[in-house]
This record gives C-alpha cells, structure tokens and sequence, in this order.
C-alpha cells in the first residue's frame, strides 16, 4: 500500500527549507500590506528565482565573495568581478552553523558559516575576502578557509579617527586590489576603476532619490520593500538593478503625487537601527509594518549603510581614486565595531530629524557583542534628545514571534499615544 | 483455538485487535470512543468476535492499554499504551527488520519512542500541548481546505511550488492562516504539502530529543497519510517504515503481550 518514496538529499532538503522560509516572507511582502507596488514584482521574482528555485544569475562569471560591506565593490567591478555579499539571514543555515561555533553567536555568522559548511551555493564565489572588522566575522573566515574555500584577510582598523587608521587602511585596500588583480589577470587601470566608480554612484544616487521619498508626509513605500531593494545589490546584476530602481523611482513619483500612503493615518514613523535584517530574516521590520507602524529610514549595514556615502574624488587618477574609494568605506562607515562611535549617534539623530520619524527601533542579534555594547550609548543619546527608543534582542529562530510581537505592538501605541498628546 | 485481545482505549477512538497463538493478527476494529466509552469498548468488542466467528470463551487473555485503560475491567492486564506500542511495533516489523525507534502520531497528541535491542522502551519524548502536528490538525486542515482527508497525500504530490509553512503552532491560529492563503489564491496542494511539511519538522524535532535510530517505524492514523510519510522521511532523511495498519499497532501490541502473559502462567 505505500509505495517507495526518493529521499531527499541533505542539499535537497536545505534547499527546500530555504525556499520555504523565503517563500513566506516573499508573501508576506506581497500579500499582507495595502496598495502593493506595481514594479516590486522584479524583486519578489529575483528572490524567488535565487532562493526558492536555487537558479543561478552569473554563470560564466568570476564570483568575489565579501564577508563584509568594507570590501569595496567599485575595485570588484573595475576588475570584471561579481561581488556577492555573504552576509546570510537564513535560520536554515544559521542552524547547520550553530554545530560549528559557540553556542552564543551571531545568527548572520552561524548561517554564513553554515552556508560554507554545506558548501551548498547557486553561485558559489570563486574566492572570498574578509575584513577583520568584528570579532566573529574575523575568525569566521578562518573557519570557511578551513572548509577548503579560499579566504583572504582584509586587515580593517578598529579606530576611526586616527591618521594611522587611515593609512593603514588605504595600504589594505590598494593590496587588496593588487591581490584581486592578479586572481583576475587583469589591471586595474583609471578608465575601468572611473566606470565602476560612476556605475555605483549611479545606483547610490537611485537609492537617494528612493529615500527622498520617505520623508513625505504620506509614505509611497514600506521599510520592509526598502530592505528587499538593497538586499538585492548583495548579489543581483548590477545593471539590472539599476533597470529595475529606475522604474521603482519613476513610479514612486507617480504614487507620492497622488499621495498613496502605504501606512495608516495614525501610523509611527519608525527609524530602524542596529544589527542588519538580511532576507529572510525581516522578522522585526514585518512585526513592525504588521504593527501599523511604517519604517521610513534605517540605519544598518545591509541597507543605508551600503548607499548612503558617495566615493568623494577630487583628481581622476588611479591612485586618488583608490585612496577615496578606501576613505568612503571607513571614514563614513557607522559599524559599531569602532571604538568610538558618535558617528552612529550624529546618524540615528540625523535620520530622525530628516524624516520627521517618532521613535527608533534598536534591534540587536543575541550573540552580536558590538550591537549590544553600543545600546547603552545609544540609549542614552536618545534620551537626551526626548527620542523615543525600543531595544530589541532577538535571533533568527522562528520562536519569539509572539512576545516580540507585543513588546513591538506596545511600543508603537506609545508612540501613537505620544503623538496625540501633543495636538 | 484460543485468542488474545488487546483493547485500546484512546480519547478519539477504541481500537481492538485479536491475535492467535503465533501473534498473527487475525482481525481489528476500530470505532469511535465517545462519551460512553466502556459501553462502547464492550460492544465493538462482541461485534469484532462474532465477525471473526469467535467465541467468547476462545479469548483466554485479554490486556487493556490507552487513556481509558483502567474503566475497562474485564482485562486481565493492563499496559501503558508506551509499552504497548513498542512490542506492537516489534512484531508488526518483524518481517521488515528491528525497530529502534517509533513515531506514533495519535488525534490529540505525538509521540517518539526509543528502543533496546531487547525491544524495551529506553526513552520517549510526548508533545501533547497542542494540537498543531496531531490527526485532529489534519482534520481541520482538511475541512478548511474543503476536501477529504484520505485525498492529502494526493494533493501533497501533486504539489509543484514551494510548500506554504504554516507557522502557528496552535491549531486555531494555523487556521486562520490556511483561510489567508486560501484568500490569496495560493494552490491548496501547496498548502498542503507545507501542512505535511509543518508536522514533519516538529515531529523530526520531538525524535531528535531522543536521538533517531534505524529502524524508524511510524504508527498511528495519520500514517496512513502517504505524503506525510514522504514529508517525515525528508526531514529526517531516512527511510521510515509503516504497517499495513498503523492505527491499530497499539492494540495489536496489547494482543501479543496478552499472549505472552498466558504462555508464561
Ligand atoms: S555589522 Fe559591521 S561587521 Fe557586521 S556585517 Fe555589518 S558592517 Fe560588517
Ligand atoms: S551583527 Fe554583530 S556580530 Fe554579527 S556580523 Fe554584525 S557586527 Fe558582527
């Protein structure tokens, strides 16, 4: 009466465990919110393309894993690379990852160790570089490297501020970019780094116009489609993305002069900061969104930080163009691996004046020391400007939704509370 | 001749089963508990011999197991349905291989049970809080989908995109967001097979607790469930084993222990 059934393979069964975890998120995106926006289609279909069919987008290509946003993609392009960023917000993953390091990890470094682990990649980099920049992501990369993948150091500095700092950094990027070369067989030259400077700047001034909308009085645009975007330049074609930001623009145009507003009359605008939400992991922002509350800015490394400084040059020459391509990554950078960190601060301030929002969300992975350590000055910031501000901890397992989703739901009345006081 | 009964006393459902002296199983029955159960245990019982065209003085030993074991007091034995279930399990597979390790998945609670070489429960691990990941999840889910629940095995191969989780755990909120999907024009075979998908991950967990040993052996009416074997071998990625009547394998087990216990007097 039963008949045999094919197992599946240990990669088959991951693949379908990604595929589900993404698929519901994708529906989520899709289904749960009023007034969906017509040319987020080319998104939802991208992620569902990678992650729920496991197709590849670059055969043929030459794969540049990065672990980090301080790997400069300009450099990557320049030299006919494909950066894929590794940074990974699947549980499935985070899971496989857990057997490998400390219990108390970062999720986003257990599911990238997991990916390795499993070796199992659509597009797999050819090889990876890593900037020593937290704690965990530095000595990830000697796990990965242990696996039998090719890992380079990228030694990143851990104080912002100094002269030394500085040097030192331009030194790691100008052999980074020798390194990469030689993996390429090809030089860098003035013309092929000044496209892929412009090309990125391109996509970064698309992303501003983006933005610019959000700090309408009616929001055209969800966080939670924000997010999907720019998580989607960790691995898309760069000039697809670009195609499909350009119409993304133009009908945001449209929807802010007919004053759509994806949130409700009374909705918080929320400023999200802190450990980045990667896809499928959008667990805090949907809570959010889910809330009636609308997110307007973040934040975090996989999104704002990714877009928000522009690569300042003054002189068209190889070497000035290396040198502000390797101060835009540090001097700008907001990761709170840095000793010091007022920059965050001026930035969470600064977004939330700009886009009139009513209080910030903190979110912090347990097991991300950095996040963690940095909410007490934060907290206390935001105090002293009357901000109000929610800290949140939480991981990639699907277990907490409930009570984050009252501590989030209790949060967001007080600040609907807040703002009828003051009429 | 002389027979051996084993009677099984579930919240759902009386299952009984009637072995001969070498253990084979010569008949079962099953039928609804309800309210009365000891009426009724009492009467499918007498229905069950007279099909089988027994006498009631052929049944020399009688052993009772399940939730209402003790309200039946003509057993000369009573068994935990643990118990009752590895042995059943035992000499159900015996023509298939040992069996180490059990699933059981019963209309109001699941179960995994872990086994000696002897066949002695060495450990199990019970989840009875909720309703999401037992027989009477698949009913509701079942009557949301509007279909029968004989047909989710076929709506589960006939799935062709990614299975839809269902997250909730409890089976209240589950069902409202069957009913969404639904509302969204989503296919009901992948519903349905991330139904199967759901159950499968939290039963797979529940065996971990215990450890997973080959042979795997599955039991309970949901086994019946084609696609759900298939999604629970998937998530423990490795062949499963189940009887050609899985919701009687407790009862059955209680028969053979009866047989046991009268051979040794
Ligand atoms: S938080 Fe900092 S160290 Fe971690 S991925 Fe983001 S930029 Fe890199
Ligand atoms: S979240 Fe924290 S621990 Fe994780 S990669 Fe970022 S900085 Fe490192």
């Amino acid at each position: 009466m039963h008949t045999e059934h094919t197992i599946e393979t240990p990669h088959q069964r991951q693949n379908r465990h990604k595929a589900m975890e993404a698929i519901s998120v994708i529906n989520a995106l899709k289904e749960d919110f009023k007034f969906p926006i017509q040319s987020m289609g080319y998104f939802y279909d991208l992620f569902e393309t990678v992650y729920c069919r496991h197709e590849p987008l670059h055969e043929g290509k030459v794969k540049i894993g990065t672990m980090c946003i301080q790997i400069p993609s300009e450099i990557i392009y320049a030299l006919d690379g494909v950066p894929i960023r590794l940074c990974n917000g699947f549980y499935t993953d985070d899971e496989i990852g857990s057997d490998l390091l400390p219990q108390k990890s970062c999720p986003l470094v257990k599911a990238t160790v997991g990916w390795f682990a499993s070796d199992n990649f659509s597009d797999k980099p050819d090889i990876t570089f890593s900037p020593t920049t937290c704690d965990q992501k530095t000595k990830a990369g000697a796990i990965i490297e242990s696996f039998g993948h090719t890992v380079i150091d990228v030694g990143f500095p851990r104080t912002k501020e100094s002269e030394e700092s500085h040097h030192y950094w331009r030194e790691s990027v100008k052999s980074f970019a020798v390194k990469l070369s030689k993996f390429q067989g090809k030089k860098l030259t003035r013309s092929n780094l000044e496209s892929a400077i412009k090309k990125i700047g391109y996509a970064q001034s698309l992303y501003h116009k983006l933005t610019e909308f959000r700090k309408n009085k009616a929001v055209p645009i969800l966080g939670v489609d924000m997010f999907l975007v720019t998580n989607a330049f960790f691995f898309d074609k760069i000039d697809e993305w670009i195609g499909a930001v350009e119409k993304l623009v133009a009908e945001l145009e449209q929807r802010a002069s007919a004053g759509v507003n994806v949130a409700g009359k009374a909705s918080p605008r929320i400023v999200y900061t802190g450990s980045p939400p990667i896809f499928p992991n959008y667990k805090i922002p949907l809570i959010i969104e889910q809330s009636d509350a609308v997110i307007v800015a973040d934040e975090t490394c996989s999104s704002n930080r990714m877009f928000n400084d522009m690569v300042a040059v003054d002189e068209w020459n190889l070497y000035d163009m290396i040198d502000s391509v390797s101060d835009k990554y540090l001097k700008a950078c907001t990761c709170p691996i840095f000793t010091q960190n007022d920059d965050r601060i001026r930035r969470i301030i600064q977004l939330v004046r700009s886009y009139s929002g009513d209080g910030v969300i903190y979110q912090a992975f347990a097991g991300c020391q950095v996040y963690e350590m940095e909410q007490r000055s934060v907290l206390a910031a935001m105090e002293r400007e009357g901000i109000p501000i929610l800290y949140i901890e939480s991981d990639y397992s699907p277990s907490q939704h409930g009570q984050l989703t009252t501590r989030v739901e209790a949060f967001v009345e007080s600040l609907k509370n807040r703002k009828r006081m003051k009429k | 001749m002389r027979y051996f009964v084993g009677i099984d006393i579930g919240s759902t459902a009386i299952k009984i089963s009637v072995a001969d002296e070498n253990k084979n199983l010569v008949g079962h029955k099953i039928s609804a508990s309800g309210s009365m159960f000891y009426k009724y245990a009492q009467e499918a019982l007498g229905e069950l011999l007279r099909e089988l065209g027994i006498e009631e003085k052929e049944v020399v030993y009688t052993v009772a197991t399940g939730y209402g074991r003790k309200l039946f007091k003509e057993a000369d034995e009573n068994v935990s349905e643990i118990t009752a279930n590895a042995i059943g399990a035992q000499q159900a597979a015996k023509s298939y291989g040992e069996i180490k390790t059990i699933i059981n998945i019963g209309g109001q609670d699941s179960k995994a049970i872990s086994l000696d070489a002897e066949g002695n429960v060495v450990n199990f691990a019970m989840n009875d809080r909720c309703a999401a990941g037992t027989g009477k999840f698949l009913d509701v889910v079942a009557m949301n989908l509007e279909i029968g629940v004989d047909e989710l095995s076929d709506y589960h191969f006939k799935s062709v995109g990614t299975p839809l989780s269902i997250s909730s755990t409890c089976a209240v909120f589950a069902e409202s967001e069957i009913i969404g999907l639904l509302g969204n024009n989503h296919s009901v075979e992948d519903i349905v097979s991330g139904v199967h998908y759901s159950i499968a991950k939290r039963i797979v967990k529940l065996v971990k607790r215990i450890g997973v040993k080959e042979n795997v052996y599955f039991d309970g009416g949901p086994a019946l469930n084609d696609g759900l074997v298939s999604a629970i071998e998937n998530e423990l990625g490795h062949k499963i084993f189940v009887p050609e009547y899985p919701q009687i394998t407790t009862s059955y087990g209680a028969a053979v222990l009866a047989c046991d216990a009268f051979m040794c007097e």
